[in-house]
């Protein structure tokens, strides 16, 4: 694969420590398409040997709007089946320049590793004084040993660690929309972390078209109905919480976009420190990234303070748990104490909700927002959302954003496929990748 | 920004008007240079016999002559820059693959005398007289007067010119002086450090930086080009004894200059002045560039330092030793030495590009190294990486893999230990130095397995 793709499919297998690699055929591309098209193909060929997959989808790290998903896939602790979460923040972007489209992880490695991918080049890294620490500082001693601040992290802490259900494999120190457990999948393969840097280069195919559409494509978008919204509590105030954006105000920081994605869905909020101040922070950890719309609007319907609730979340990324599973835990059990929530993480079990379609992360509220996509009524919120997820796992589309951009259609999806592979993608074959990955 | 278009007094009338420039952006014809000596260099390769300023030569001035390939020797010994790789870009883009990258120690043990060609560029050259010594010197001087050709650019070009300073005073090869040195400090507009430098009790000043605008004489070998724009990062302005040694002028500045003096100085010290000139020594040449010809933006100039390569290399062909103790790779062994290689450039690269976020420099000799500068190095091995992970087989002398590797690991000890310094803003100084010497060992050793491959390979193709 020429186009859009470094034609490099990587297989490491942590029991032998042997390393390979293939090539990205182009065939898979013009039937698969991409991101989950793929990894789910890549999963059924090493089925037999629990693995893991990463990848980007088609679009990831390119200029068109919200080109920021990387894909994890594999078989949820959870549900049993194979299921699909997003990464985002810069990883989905720095995954594709890795210089690896796709990495198959299978096998158990002896002792505690890390794997670093970086410009082509994968290393399978010993982990053990990393393993023990939580995701902060696990990140924060990958960079400084690799002395590059801007390496992104696939991570786990110490729930992935202790195999807990609910473990979450966090990007650098945030939450991620892992929500299957995928935390101890790494766990149990020994894996602490994926680190991941690359300064390598896409071809397109037809470079000026190409580049051209995603301008043209992001003036019209950038008027459209999210246009002066931003962050975790506009989205909140579009799911029907009105009081929202007044409850988690005083801690405000800064809102935070996701690589090319012109919403910025994350809030950064501070607790330890004043929201309004404009000069660098003088606390070590001032405050804390707000990436889960769903973890945050179950702690506050749970009646937590939004103080309380923004400590359960940092908690729960610094632990490497996923916090939408401590919110309905914790709702559940109607305790409200950030500090006895916390307390709680190292025992915590219980059967979660998995979101209707059961292969994509509910981590993407499950309607549409700001826009109406033209849909009759909430009764077909469901189908839509499986449909759409689809479209952005396979195409590398931020997968809440995509929730929020109609203009981002099927037909110009198709459109910037073929501009960007020189392949021909047609209507059918997307309706059949699509109906693939949500069998 | 200054752009001199005023009538200048005094001058020859080239001097006076703004002349046909090169040198912004690459014209077709401009990358017809590469090709064009491409094209004689694999002709040689192949065993065909051409004749200068005839077929695939007819970009070269014409002579009786039989053209050959020329040994090229390229200093990257103490004292030395960054821009010997720009030498090493040229030599790449239009395939002189026989190349050999030297230290003062080679030059001292007289691996000179194997060469046809001998480039020195920028630099200190105060330190690289240090390192050359009066051995050196000694081997230099023999190496020119047997007919070989030393190209000098920047601080090559200063280094022999007439000089009673201590190091350079071995080095009085020619009797050309500088012009861009004063008795009292000139003021610095800015860039200070870069501006003015002591030397002895009097000072050389650099009065502009960037491009400047050529006018080139006419004598050969420069018969094709009429004027050129050239960078100038601190080389010299000259004053020739001999009207007949000048190959070209100073004739103004562009859109581009920077001025680092007042401008009525600058103009004084350069326009009229000097840039480039030949000059005999017993049987062989020099040309000594003040700008920087072998710049990679700058093709037009490229093609003259090209053309000065196969004019005056050595007339008589040198026996070449034998290749005793290459050996060749390939398969997995290949792709795992190139792995190894390419893993701890790609871990060294990573560090730098975050090292240039912060501000920081480091004062070595008398030079000022940015961040900036690391990757300059490693790109030059980053962007050549490809090319051997895809040929077949690689050429390299024993041992040579494992030095590579060795040099490559203590390149990115480096790196990471001084961001870690500096993040614990602690100084970083001794590590600069170690840093800059470590790199410029490690580019050559692999520079020098990347040309022999590559004329392997050259070779074996035809």
């Amino acid at each position: 694969m020429d186009y859009l793709s470094s034609n490099k499919i990587l297989i490491v297998d942590l029991e032998t420590g042997q390393i390979s690699e293939d090539e990205l055929d182009d065939e898979l591309v013009s039937q698969k398409i991409g991101g989950v098209g793929i990894t789910t193909s890549l999963y059924e060929t090493y089925q037999d040997r629990d693995p893991i997959i990463l990848g980007a989808g088609l679009l990831t790290g390119t200029l068109f709007p919200g080109s920021a998903l990387g894909v994890i896939s594999a078989k949820s602790p959870r549900t049993g089946h194979v299921t699909h979460s997003p990464f985002t923040l810069k990883a989905g972007m720095e995954f594709k320049y890795t210089g690896f489209d796709y990495v198959v992880i299978v096998g158990k490695s002896k002792k505690p590793v890390f794997l670093w991918l970086h410009d082509g080049v994968a290393d399978i890294q010993d982990a053990s004084e990393f393993w023990g620490t939580d995701v902060w500082n696990t990140t924060d001693s990958i960079r400084k040993s690799m002395g590059d601040d801007l390496i992104q992290t696939l991570v786990i802490g110490p729930a992935g660690e202790r195999g807990s259900d609910l473990a979450q494999i966090c990007v650098n120190y945030w939450a991620s929309g892992d929500c299957w457990g995928f935390g101890k999948v790494f766990g149990e393969k020994n894996l602490k972390a994926v680190a991941l840097r690359g300064m390598g280069l896409l071809e397109i195919s037809d470079p000026e078209d190409f580049v051209d559409q995603c301008f043209e494509v992001f003036e019209t978008i950038k008027g459209g109905a999210f246009a002066g919204k931003s962050g975790v509590e506009d989205i909140l105030t579009a799911m029907g919480e009105k009081d929202a954006k007044e409850w988690i105000a005083p801690f405000v920081h800064r809102h935070s976009a996701c690589y090319n994605t012109p919403y910025p869905t994350n809030t950064f909020i501070y607790l330890n420190e004043n929201p309004k101040t404009l000069t660098e922070p003088t606390e070590q950890e001032p405050g804390f990234l707000i990436n889960d719309v769903g973890a945050l609007l179950t702690l506050k319907r749970a009646g937590l303070s939004a103080e309380s609730a923004c400590r359960v979340l940092k908690a729960c990324a610094k632990y490497g748990i996923d916090p939408s599973a401590v919110a309905e835990l914790s709702a559940r059990s109607g305790q409200k104490d950030p500090d006895k929530i916390e307390q709680s993480f190292v025992d915590l079990k219980g059967t979660v909700s998995a979101p209707e379609g059961g292969k994509f992360s509910s981590w993407a509220p499950m309607q549409p927002l700001f826009a109406d996509f033209d849909l009759s009524d909430e009764s077909a919120y469901g189908d839509w959302w499986v449909r759409r997820q689809a479209l952005a796992y396979l195409f590398g589309i931020h997968p809440i954003f995509a929730n929020m951009a109609p203009e981002l259609s099927e037909e110009l999806m198709i459109e910037m496929f073929n501009k960007g592979t020189g392949l021909d993608l047609s209507q059918e074959t997307l309706d059949q990748a699509i109906a693939d990955v949500c069998l | 920004m200054f752009v001199s278009n005023a009538p200048l007094s005094g001058l020859p009338a080239q001097l006076r008007g703004t002349g046909q420039t090169a040198g912004v952006g690459f014209r077709n014809s401009e990358m017809n240079f590469y090709h064009s000596y491409a094209s004689i260099n694999q002709k040689l390769v192949s065993g065909v016999s051409l004749h200068y300023g005839e077929g695939e030569a007819s970009i070269l001035p014409s002579d009786p002559r039989l053209l050959r390939i020329p040994r090229i020797g390229v200093y990257a010994g103490s004292g030395t820059s960054h821009s010997w790789l720009w030498f090493v870009e040229l030599f790449d883009r239009m395939l002189f693959h026989d190349l050999v990258f030297l230290t003062e120690d080679m030059v001292k043990e007289g691996v000179l005398q194997d060469l046809d060609v001998f480039v020195m560029s920028g630099g200190d050259t105060v330190r690289i007289a240090e390192g050359l010594g009066r051995q050196g010197a000694g081997e230099l001087e023999s190496f020119i007067r047997g007919g070989g050709l030393y190209l000098g650019s920047c601080a090559g070009a200063y280094l022999p010119l007439k000089s009673s300073k201590q190091y350079l005073d071995r080095f009085n090869f020619v009797d050309i002086k500088i012009a861009n040195v004063s008795k009292t400090r000139p003021e610095a507009k800015r860039l200070e450090s870069k501006a003015i430098t002591t030397y002895g009790c009097n000072y050389v000043y650099h009065p502009v930086r960037e491009d400047v605008r050529l006018w080139i004489t006419g004598r050969e070998p420069f018969t094709s080009v009429e004027s050129l724009r050239a960078p100038l990062y601190g080389g010299p302005s000259m004053v020739t004894v001999r009207d007949s040694d000048v190959l070209a002028y100073y004739q103004g500045f562009t859109e581009k200059t920077l001025f680092l003096v007042d401008e009525s100085l600058a103009e004084k010290t350069l326009v009229g002045k000097v840039a480039a000139a030949r000059t005999a020594m017993g049987d062989g040449h020099l040309y000594l560039f003040g700008p920087h010809f072998e710049h990679p933006r700058f093709p037009t100039a490229n093609h003259l330092v090209a053309t000065a390569i196969f004019w005056d290399m050595k007339r008589e062909t040198i026996n070449r030793k034998s290749s005793d103790g290459e050996i060749i790779l390939e398969g997995t062994a290949k792709k795992k030495l190139i792995l190894d290689i390419k893993r701890e450039i790609s871990n060294a690269r990573i560090v730098s590009v975050g090292l240039e976020a912060i501000p920081v420099k480091w004062i070595i000799g008398c030079k000022t190294y940015e961040p900036e500068k690391i990757r300059v190095f490693l790109e030059a091995m980053w962007k050549r990486i490809n090319r051997l992970e895809r040929s077949r087989r690689i050429c390299l002398q024993s041992g040579t893999g494992e030095q590579v590797v060795a040099h490559a690991c203590q390149v990115r000890q480096i790196l990471r230990e001084m961001k870690s310094r500096i993040d614990d803003h602690l100084d970083t100084q001794d590590l600069a130095v170690d840093l800059f010497n470590a790199l410029r060992r490690l580019t050559m050793l692999f520079l020098q397995f990347y040309f022999n491959s590559f004329a392997y390979n050259l070779e074996l193709d035809s």
